[in-house]
């Protein structure tokens, strides 16, 4: 659990977390300079359909209709991959689960830390494509980073009880999977909310990645300060999603060396 | 810097039928799982105080690496406890978490960090351990663009940077040639001198009884002693615990028996490959070993008593027999004697009996002999019965010698003048 002891503990491993998390992302990028662009190239080029199928033929009308997906499509990205990388952040590295000892969830924030350089490589893309699309951010900006931890804790909470339960039903990945694929089209990150009928609005902003997107997308576009209401919402839930994650990572966790 | 284990237990529970995955758990919710126990630690209690080598040793699947990863946090026990007092280093094995697509550099930077050393001890020593290894001109060689070896030496010389207080060790020899164990070796010293405790799993008795002041043997999970390394090893390879019975007791029945089978084997033997031959009117009915507690043995230590007792069987009066006895190493005619050569007069035989060959401090060193036994009459013309090659024990050897066999012998130092 986090107690001030766990967390002590995984204080010591902080460079372990950092070398892990460094490598894995080299790794991905076969450490080389092409590696880079051709994994920027892949949300680029969704971005390019996206871009047509819903500004051009569904007639999407949203002011900087270009940044708003290309924000959406990052926060999403950055989602899918934490869980995903996290989910295999066990399962991934037998040999240090079953040879060396160390508190299993360090395995786990280096997986998200990978998806956050991933992701901030992403967004610095973006801040060209804002300074190429001529949209100044205003002062609102400040609230993103507080913003984007919530999010990174949303999605470190899923990982750690995703990836312990994967240990066990090899399938949850699978079903992870699915989850995501169904979690993108139910979140506006195509589409603003605005374009259901209110009362369907106040149930698709029950996900909390949905304000989470909105929030960043109002505070870095539309220099729209957050709603003191939606960030209590999204903290509760981030709290509560590193809790269940722990409750149930600390449960399965006993037994992973004899499982994996 | 101490280790307590106190009633420690360890059981597996494997599932007769695996499942998976979530489907295979929903489909069979009505057809509950059902389990084996398998329990691979009994019972066991030890203390480890601060500085102790010591040794773990036991045949495979009694329950050592188990032992060392509960110690090292990796499985948790079913019950009891382990206390565990200081920074623990364990090398279940070498080289944990190293990526073939990493540079050597890259994959000491990780490796490093995985087993305990801090960022600042890391920046200190990369060069360092890059040289050791004899790696230097390979820094920024991707790790699968080395040999086997090479890694092997990048691992150990990246491994033997830390300076834990407790030391887990889980066969790394096993996978070097004799100098890379030579330098485990220097290692080993160096950390003895340094007063770290060490848990060493082993199944070379030679390091083991080199280094470890205690040891603990496991047959099946269960401890079977924790003493003084020398009286653990001779109990492991004299099997004292188990209850064997003791020769001269049941001889009789037992020499009956034999025959029987050895006479059996013999006519497959014979007919099959060249094995035994001779005319049979005195037979050699069986060949035992005796270990120094009189018991029956296949396993010695080098140094120590062994005796072979040749079991007869004369069909008719014959006058002074001779016996031969041959020791093999592989295909090497090490040594062949008779109790002619050796003055020793057998006097009359009929009917069964037999004759110990007996030596009183085994010269062997380490290995797997086998030996011939023979018998012939007083003048070597006539051949009753000869079992070649038959019979085999093992050796172990205590000492660092090397070779076959040791040579009584001393140095001495230069005289003054």
């Amino acid at each position: 659990m986090i107690t001030p002891e766990h967390l002590r503990e995984l204080w010591g491993y902080r460079s372990l977390i950092v070398k892990i998390a460094w490598s894995d992302f080299k790794l991905r990028y076969k450490n080389s300079v092409l590696g880079f662009f051709w994994t920027l190239l892949e949300p680029l080029l969704m971005l390019l359909v996206l871009y047509v199928v819903f500004s051009h033929l569904m007639r999407v009308q949203v002011e900087h209709y270009q940044l708003f997906l290309l924000l959406g499509i990052v926060l999403w990205n950055f989602l899918a991959r934490g869980t995903t990388m996290g989910i295999f952040g066990i399962i991934g590295k037998p040999s240090l689960v079953q040879k060396v000892y160390f508190p299993r969830d360090v395995l786990i924030i280096s997986a998200c830390f990978t998806a956050l350089m991933m992701t901030l490589l992403e967004l610095a893309v973006f801040a060209v494509f804002m300074i190429i699309f001529k949209v100044a951010p205003g002062l609102t900006i400040l609230y993103s980073p507080l913003i984007f931890i919530l999010l990174f804790l949303i999605v470190f909470g899923l990982a750690t009880g995703l990836s312990a339960l994967n240990v066990y039903f090899r399938d949850v990945q699978f079903i992870w999977n699915v989850v995501l694929q169904a979690g993108f089209f139910a979140t506006p990150i195509l589409y603003p909310v605005t374009i259901f009928p209110e009362h369907l609005q106040k149930i698709v902003m029950l996900n909390p990645i949905a304000r989470i997107i909105s929030m960043l997308r109002d505070c870095i576009l539309y220099n729209t300060a957050p709603q003191a209401g939606d960030l209590i919402y999204v903290v509760i839930w981030a709290g509560m999603a590193v809790l269940a994650g722990y409750l149930i990572f600390d449960r399965l966790e006993p037994r992973f060396a004899e499982e994996i | 810097m101490t280790v307590k284990v106190k009633s420690l237990w360890k059981t597996f529970k494997i599932p007769r039928e695996r499942r998976d995955t979530l489907f295979e758990n929903l489909a069979g919710i009505f057809r509950p799982n059902q389990y084996d126990a398998l329990t691979v630690l009994k019972d066991i209690n030890f203390t480890a105080e601060e500085g102790d080598f010591i040794g773990i040793i036991g045949d495979n699947g009694s329950g050592k690496s188990t032992l060392l990863k509960i110690i090292a946090n990796i499985l948790r026990p079913t019950r009891g406890e382990i206390e565990v007092d200081g920074r623990i280093a364990s090398f279940l094995e070498l080289g944990v978490g190293f990526h073939p697509d990493l540079t050597v550099l890259e994959n000491v930077d990780v490796y490093a960090s995985v087993i305990g050393l801090t960022n600042r001890e890391i920046e200190d020593r990369k060069e360092d351990i890059v040289e050791f290894a004899g790696l230097r001109k390979f820094e920024e060689t991707k790790l699968k663009n080395l040999s086997s070896g090479m890694q092997v030496r990048l691992a150990f010389s990246t491994a033997v940077q830390t300076d834990p207080d407790i030391l887990l060790v889980d066969e790394v020899l096993a996978v070097g040639d004799k100098e890379f164990q030579q330098k485990c070796f220097d290692v080993f010293n160096r950390y003895k001198k340094e007063g770290v405790t060490t848990l060493f799993v082993s199944h070379d008795l030679g390091a083991v009884r080199r280094f470890c002041d205690k040891t603990l043997l496991l047959r099946h999970g269960e401890q079977v002693a924790y003493d003084e390394t020398s009286r653990v090893i001779d109990r492991y390879i004299y099997n004292t615990e188990l209850d064997y019975t003791p020769l001269e007791a049941s001889e009789e029945e037992a020499t009956a028996s034999d025959a029987m089978e050895t006479e059996d084997a013999a006519i497959e033997a014979v007919e099959e490959k060249k094995t035994r031959w001779g005319n049979m009117k005195l037979e050699i009915t069986g060949v035992k070993f005796l270990d120094k507690y009189g018991k029956m043995n296949n396993n010695f230590i080098s140094g120590d008593p062994l005796a072979v007792r040749i079991f007869y069987h004369s069909h008719e009066k014959i006058d002074s027999p001779v016996f031969g006895i041959v020791f093999y190493c592989q295909d090497t005619y090490c040594y062949g004697t008779t109790n002619d050569f050796k003055g020793f007069d057998i006097g009359s035989v009929y009917g069964m009996g037999y004759v110990d060959f007996v030596i009183e401090k085994l010269p062997l060193l380490d290995g797997r002999f086998e030996v011939t036994v023979a018998v012939a009459d007083s003048n070597y013309k006539v051949q009753y019965d000869w079992h070649d090659r038959l019979y085999s024990f093992n050796v172990q050897n205590p000492t660092r010698d090397l070779g076959i066999f040791s040579i009584d012998c001393r140095w001495r130092p230069a005289e003054d003048g």
